[in-house]
């Protein structure tokens, strides 16, 4: 048994920037449990910026502009408390990671550059070149060995202990030894990421963003919020689905259908190509689906084309773009458009989050912070930049939860922990042994598929219902399972068995929260209920898992200064 | 050709050995698709890392053919084409212990790097909540050694690591020194910089430039080790046998435009050394007629030219 005040789960940019604040305490032993070395971790492809009103690059800029940016982004689901503390806490968040050494790109009077991203009203989001996420989270890492915080690396969430609704402790495995490991704890910040890999190939997210935590938390009794919520980014590769960043946007890329046309000027007269992210994935769908396309079926894909902002301009403001379009897709846009197709790129549903000061959910103790979780401020659509500075602010006020809880909780009682870690102890071992049963590549292909024809950009009643089947169905065939490695050590075969087990509990809340929301918002957009329905869902989706079964609620959004209005860009 | 082959090498925490998986060819495919597609298609006991599959995780890197490349970048028609072949032998990383298969140890790698305090350490009298004011120009100095991804490529593959792994830093480990010895809002570049020059062996790279030929991501660890060097002199760090044999080539071009071998292991070593450490090969090379010691050399033709160059090169830096 292994015992610490605070555990946090996840080494990207949330859990880290937790860890910075909850090992200040000194009288604390904190620890950060990651399944990857924490510089692997997925903040380091965010390669657009990090929002803050500073008002540099436009002095008309302000706190107040950002807020309502964000509301309007959200499409008016976003919790506006949450998403006034978020924008007003952001400025100091930056200056912050300044400090801390970020190596953010300047402007002429030396201060941080900022650039224009879709759905904001003034270029506030702030970058490095376009490897903003890569030294944010390299930073951060720096800053956590100065601090001598202590890592677990290689080391898995497998669960999270908690019984009568008290968190009790967690069990990991420690990947290299294939050791599991009961932990005892006084807190938790879970902070594992997002869950895009429910699409498989068609997503911008790395392979192993498969909501581990999420699932952790969901297995345990907490809420997942707003599943059905889930962005597909315009601009992904058309054949391997890696993120052409915003910031090819936001420098002035236009997205060309195959008659040469500016098609968003029929979708968004006055943003054209900088408009919201649902709304230019959906403008390209249509075109896809109406003709305007180049190729067919899965494979079809619209251009985005760079060549007009000229060679010294791409090589300065997007060299990691220009790379990538040379490294997977075979041509350099300084003399050629791109072929582009959305993808998953981000879940704004999540872990429910109940009070955002201190980044809580409803089991005391456990705190969530990131793209795992959903406090709400992104609602039903987040805009671009405004992901890395929620992992920024909510990391830090995770890790102060979590310190407050570590002084007013006992530890956990480690039999419990203990009765659970001999259960995993003997499931890695079973599974080990066990030589017939379904492969799960099948089973996770199969979900991805499920998902992207049936629950992606446009929803109809009719395909997600069958989607809901198909992922039951999956469920039942995950019970009997065969992972082919028996060995002890490094088994990846079983992380990835847990990690397909994971997708399949999200990608049903997933589809549950989308069939029974019966309009359009933000990224949930209905064929068959086209409009947004203020009276009768303007509330976040809450869906349980209560004795094995799914169980669905609704939890008002908050609304302070902005009543809903229609989004026009 | 419609098959690939990859040879791979093997290790279960005791056994080692090398296995053969051959798959169909598909145009315009990465080292890794291969990777993954024998993994999900015909052995899932195969271990490897990778997660962004974008070249900026830094999980993926492997040796294809006895080269660190990271297989998600890697372009298998580029590589089937230079060596002309349909089988590629894949190893996991020199220099690193094998943990499974391609999947190696990075604990002690960075406990290592620890020692350069690879953070920023700011001025105490800094009131960080305001950030900082930093040029553009001073910016770029260190975007270079910012884009490293930690992917471990340059130390498998760095001439004197491999030979010397106790004596000579992993070359990430002196990008590292640099990049925060030469950052504007640094206040103790010497904190960063001395442990290179006093543990990381500064002065015995051999310029071989392997580390910024397979770096990935176009960093140049070789020339931030001679950024350090340079720096190191700026601070003061004159007296070593690197910048010594530094200055006395710097010396003897300007003097004459070439160099001078008898004098210049005195100028490197001092004399006591010299006496005790080269006087028998210095011997040994005058008996077989290679060493004259009343050689002084003169001046090249053109000197004048060349000490135009040493006052151009001062004059910019000057600027
Ligand atoms: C390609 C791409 C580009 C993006 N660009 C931008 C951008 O420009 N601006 C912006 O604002 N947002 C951007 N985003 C979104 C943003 O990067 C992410 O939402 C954010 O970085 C998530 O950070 P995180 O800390 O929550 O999770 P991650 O960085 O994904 O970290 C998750 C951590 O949890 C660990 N973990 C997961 N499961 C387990 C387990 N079972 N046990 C132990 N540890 C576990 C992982 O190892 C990892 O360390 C982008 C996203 C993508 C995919
Ligand atoms: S998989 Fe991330 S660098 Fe290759």
């Amino acid at each position: 048994m292994l015992n610490f005040d605070v555990v946090i789960v996840g080494g990207g940019g949330a859990g880290m920037r937790a860890a910075l604040e909850a090992s200040k305490e000194p009288d604390l032993n904190v620890v950060v449990l990651s399944k990857t070395f924490p510089t692997r971790s997925h903040t380091g492809a965010a390669q657009g910026g990090i929002n803050a009103a500073l008002a540099y690059k436009d002095p008309t800029d302000s706190i107040e502009k950002h807020f309502l940016d964000t509301v309007k982004g959200s499409d008016f689901l976003g919790d506006q408390d949450a998403i006034e503390f978020f924008v007003s806490n952001l400025p100091e968040c930056i200056l912050e990671l300044d400090s801390f050494g970020v190596p953010f790109s300047r402007d002429e009077k030396g201060r941080i550059a900022q650039r224009p991203f879709g759905g904001a009203s003034s270029p506030r989001t702030c970058y490095s070149a376009d490897k903003t996420g890569h030294v944010i989270l390299h930073t951060l890492y720096e800053q956590c060995l100065k601090q001598g915080v202590k890592f677990l690396n290689e080391w898995f969430l497998l669960e999270l202990v908690v019984e009568n609704e008290e968190f009790q402790g967690l069990v990991a495995m420690d990947m290299r030894s294939g050791e599991i490991h009961a932990i005892n704890a006084k807190s938790v910040v879970i902070a594992t990421g997002g869950f895009g890999r429910m699409y498989w190939n068609r997503t911008t997210n790395a392979f192993n963003m498969t909501g581990d935590g999420t699932a952790a938390c969901f297995e345990a009794g907490i809420p997942v919020k707003d599943p059905e919520f889930v962005q597909f980014h315009p601009t992904g590769l058309a054949s391997t689905g890696v993120l052409m960043s915003e910031a090819s946007r936001g420098e002035g890329g236009y997205l060309i259908n195959k008659d040469g046309e500016r098609f968003m000027s029929r979708y968004a007269p006055e943003k054209m190509e900088l408009g919201p992210r649902d709304l230019v994935s959906r403008a390209i769908e249509t075109e896809i689906k109406e003709g305007r396309g180049i190729g067919q079926g899965i494979n079809a894909y619209v251009l985005l084309d760079l060549r007009h902002l000229g060679e010294k301009k791409i090589l300065e403001r997007l060299p990691q773009i220009r790379q990538l379009a040379i490294d997977f897709e075979n041509l350099d846009p300084i003399k050629e458009p791109i072929p582009i197709r959305p993808s998953c790129h981000y879940m704004m549903g999540g872990i429910h989050v109940t009070d955002f000061r201190t980044s809580s959910t409803p089991v005391q103790g456990v705190h969530a912070a990131g793209e795992c979780a959903c406090v709400s401020i992104h609602g039903a659509n987040r805009l671009g930049g405004n992901s890395m500075a929620d992992i920024i602010v909510f990391g830090k006020y995770a890790g102060l939860g979590a310190i407050i809880s570590a002084k007013n909780r006992a530890p956990g009682d480690p039999t419990k922990v203990e009765k659970r870690t001999r259960y995993w102890q003997e499931h890695f071992a079973a599974m080990r042994q066990k030589t017939t049963g379904n492969k799960v590549v099948t089973i996770r292909d199969t979900m991805a598929e499920t998902m992207w024809y049936n629950v992606g950009i446009f929803r109809i009643e009719k395909e997600m219902v069958h989607a809901l089947h198909v992922i039951n169905q999956l469920l039942e065939d995950y019970q009997d399972c065969c992972i082919g490695d028996t060995s002890q050590y490094y088994n990846m075969a079983f992380i990835h068995y847990i990690e397909t087990g994971n997708l399949l509990k999200l990608a049903k809340a997933v589809a549950m929260g989308a069939i029974a929301r019966t309009e359009s918002r933000g990224s949930h957009a209905r064929e068959d209920y086209p409009e947004r329905d203020d009276r009768n869902f303007l509330k976040h989706t809450l869906i349980t898992k209560t004795n094995g079964q799914y169980k669905l609620d609704y939890l008002p959004a908050t609304i302070t200064k902005y009543q809903p209005e229609e989004r026009r860009y | 050709m419609d098959k690939i082959t990859y040879r791979i090498k093997r290790f279960d925490g005791t056994r080692e050995w090398f296995q053969e998986y051959t798959f169909p060819y598909e145009k315009n495919k990465t080292v890794l698709w291969g990777l993954i597609k024998i993994r999900d298609e015909q052995d899932p006991t195969l271990n490897f890392t990778s997660a962004c599959r974008s070249a900026i995780c830094g999980s993926c890197g492997v040796r294809v053919n006895g080269n660190a490349a990271l297989a998600c970048k890697t372009s298998l028609d580029e590589l089937l084409e230079i060596y002309q072949t349909s089988t590629l032998t894949i190893e996991p990383l020199s220099n690193y212990r094998v943990i499974r298969d391609l999947v190696v140890d990075w604990e002690p790698k960075l406990e290592r790097m620890k020692e350069v305090k690879p953070w920023l350490i700011a001025s105490e009298e800094k009131d960080l909540s305001l950030g900082f004011i930093q040029s553009e120009e001073e910016f770029h100095k260190i975007s270079n050694p910012t884009d490293c991804i930690l992917c471990g490529c340059c130390v498998s593959e760095c001439t004197q690591h491999s030979t010397n792994s106790q004596g000579f830093y992993e070359p990430f480990i002196f990008t590292k020194s640099y990049r925060f010895t030469i950052d504007s809002r640094d206040n103790a570049p010497s904190q960063h910089l001395t442990p290179s020059l006093e543990k990381g062996g500064l002065w015995k790279c051999v310029r071989c430039m392997q580390c910024v030929t397979k770096c990935p991501k176009g960093v140049r660890p070789a020339d931030h080790i001679s950024g350090l060097r340079k720096e190191s002199m700026g601070l003061g760090h004159q007296q070593n046998k690197g910048a010594r044999h530094a200055y006395a080539f710097y010396d003897d071009i300007r003097k004459t435009g070439r160099l001078n071998e008898m004098t210049l292991p005195l100028k490197t070593e001092g004399l006591t050394k010299t006496l005790s450490r080269r006087i028998p090969l210095a011997l040994r090379l005058l008996r077989k007629g290679k060493l004259n010691p009343l050689h002084f050399p003169r001046p090249v033709q053109g000197i004048e030219g060349v000490r135009k160059i040493y006052r151009l090169v001062q004059k910019e830096e000057r600027s």
